[in-house]
């Protein structure tokens, strides 16, 4: 186990220090982000400006949804790039290597690769979670416990969709695309939700797990929201390790498709 | 020249057969179109129902309709840039130097061909969306000039994505040039909403950028569609259209010169 997590934190290093390689290009990566963020931001500073509330939800609101989001979607960039273009790996047949050595699968292959952009999101999550959300320090401990869990779920979902690979060539697009419109869901108050759509906000494409659920437990610590956070992690990476390996058996023998 | 139109022609058409044969990637869209329009319709019915005291009042109703005309556009766009950052950094691009056909042109109709089909498909999404959730569509004789502006705003928003392509010749990467120009989209297009309900100052400027030419016009020709308006609302975009065709041309032009110079980016 400790041996397998050394692997992946010299693996992920160097992965990151490739990204810094060519300087100008990550600045301008990383600047590119940042100014991304900040219009997202000034969306929804004049939104809440004109409309002041949507079912409850007001600007600091917002900006600790988009805060918990951005952290969620850059630290998964920076240190589990390799989850975004898992499914096109899977269908490259890059898996051959990996299966011939001792170490774990998962971890290696989200270790490959460290988005640069990723650090632009970073950035402006810090920027926005300390200027715009209105938290305390003592809100400090359920904010990391909330992104670790939603970082969890987000890249367990994101493993789930991409092992689809294992079993139809069509995934890459289509894995992709279920992780942007998670992120999607990710992206607007949790109040709009109802029926159907809160069902697959909640399941499908948990962006309730990812960031809606994880956010009620900064606002309200309590128990049980806490362990609705807990349980969302542990489920998600369950399904995620689950699918995967079914996944690898399908390949070992063969079967899975390729590109 | 007309040989190059012609060849342009045949590119348009091979574009609109190639978007027409990856019919899932099409109905994917579609899906998605289905998608986003749940969740923005689901968050300006809520900031319809609210009515918070002091908040800007929403036009009669809401702003669906509108988000409805602005995402079908914006769905509806191609990848022009990512071909370019493709073939400029691959080398790609080279071996088309060669040949006689204008690269630049032919790539950009063989993309609106595709563009053209995707409108379509989304068009019928949007319609078939409305019927399905009960909702109210504009008049049927708005869907005339809807379908004009519609044609001309991808064909801005192309141009725009093709600027963004066409860094690639300086910055190699061309992401965050992308993620500024759909901001600019959201913000100065006015995706979510109309600029009209912005502050003043950032209305005038919006309405004079190619942002709104992309997507604001056609989307208020969906929420309040007047004859006068959609004079205007081509005058924009077709002056848009020139402009940014001619940006184009001149990054073309300063790219291939550094390529050529330098034997690559």
């Amino acid at each position: 186990m400790i041996g397998s997590l050394r692997l992946y934190a010299a693996q992920s290093a160097a992965a990151i220090r490739t990204s810094f390689s060519d300087r100008g290009n990550f600045a301008i990566q990383v600047g590119g982000m940042i100014v991304n963020d900040i219009f997202f931001l000034t969306l929804w500073v004049l939104f809440f400006a004109g409309f002041r509330s949507i079912g409850g939800w007001r600007l600091q609101d917002m900006a600790l949804l988009f805060g918990l989001t951005m952290s969620v979607v850059g630290i998964s960039g920076v240190f589990f790039g390799g989850y975004r273009d898992l499914a096109a790996t899977l269908l490259r047949g890059e898996l051959d290597a990996l299966l011939t050595q001792p170490k774990a699968l998962i971890p290696r292959l989200l270790a490959r690769e460290s988005i640069a952009t990723a650090w632009g999101d970073l950035a402006g999550a810090i920027f926005v979670l300390g200027v715009f959300a209105k938290l305390e320090w003592a809100d400090l401990p359920a904010l990391l416990l909330a992104i670790a869990a939603g970082t969890t779920v987000y890249v367990c979902a994101s493993i789930s969709f991409a092992s689809l690979a294992f079993w139809a060539a069509g995934a890459r697009s289509f894995a992709r695309e279920l992780t942007d419109f998670m992120l999607l869901f990710s992206s607007y108050p949790g109040s709009i939700y109802r029926g159907a759509v809160k069902t697959i906000a909640f399941t499908i494409l948990p962006a309730g797990f990812v960031v809606l659920a994880p956010m009620g437990m900064v606002r309200h610590p309590s128990g049980q929201a806490l362990a609705v956070v807990v349980f969302g992690a542990v489920v998600y990476t369950a399904i995620a390790v689950g699918l995967f390996h079914l996944g690898v058996a399908r390949y070992r023998r063969g079967a899975s498709p390729s590109i | 020249m007309r040989r190059d139109l012609i060849a342009a022609a045949v590119a348009l058409r091979i574009g609109a057969g190639q978007a027409m044969a990856g019919w899932t990637v099409l109905a994917g869209r579609c899906l998605f179109y289905i998608l986003i329009m749940t969740v923005l319709s689901a968050l300006w019915d809520k900031v319809a129902d609210e009515r918070v005291a002091g908040a800007i009042a929403l036009p009669a109703g809401g702003l669906v309709l509108y988000v409805l005309a602005t995402e079908w556009i914006t769905l509806s766009l191609p990848s022009v840039h990512l071909r370019f950052e493709d073939d400029i950094r691959s080398g790609g691009l080279e071996p088309h130097l060669l040949r006689p056909k204008f690269y630049l042109l032919q790539s950009l109709a063989q993309s609106l061909g595709g563009t053209l089909v995707r409108l379509a498909a989304l068009g019928v999404t949007a319609v078939a969306w409305l019927l399905v959730t009960g909702r109210q569509g504009p008049p049927a004789a708005t869907y005339p000039y809807l379908f004009v502006l519609g044609v001309l705003a991808v064909t801005v928003g192309m141009l725009l994505y093709a600027v963004a392509g066409l860094c690639a010749f300086w910055t190699r990467r061309i992401l965050p040039v992308m993620l500024v120009i759909q901001k600019l989209m959201f913000l100065l297009g006015g995706l979510f909403a109309p600029i009209t309900l912005y502050p003043d100052w950032l209305r005038k400027i919006a309405e004079a950028t190619p942002f709104a030419a992309h997507l604001y016009w056609a989307g208020v020709q969906a929420l309040h569609p007047s004859g006068a308006m959609f004079l205007q609302a081509a005058a924009w975009q077709a002056l848009w259209i020139v402009l940014l065709s001619l940006l184009c041309l001149a990054l073309w032009r300063a790219g291939l010169a550094k390529v050529l110079r330098e034997g690559g980016v």
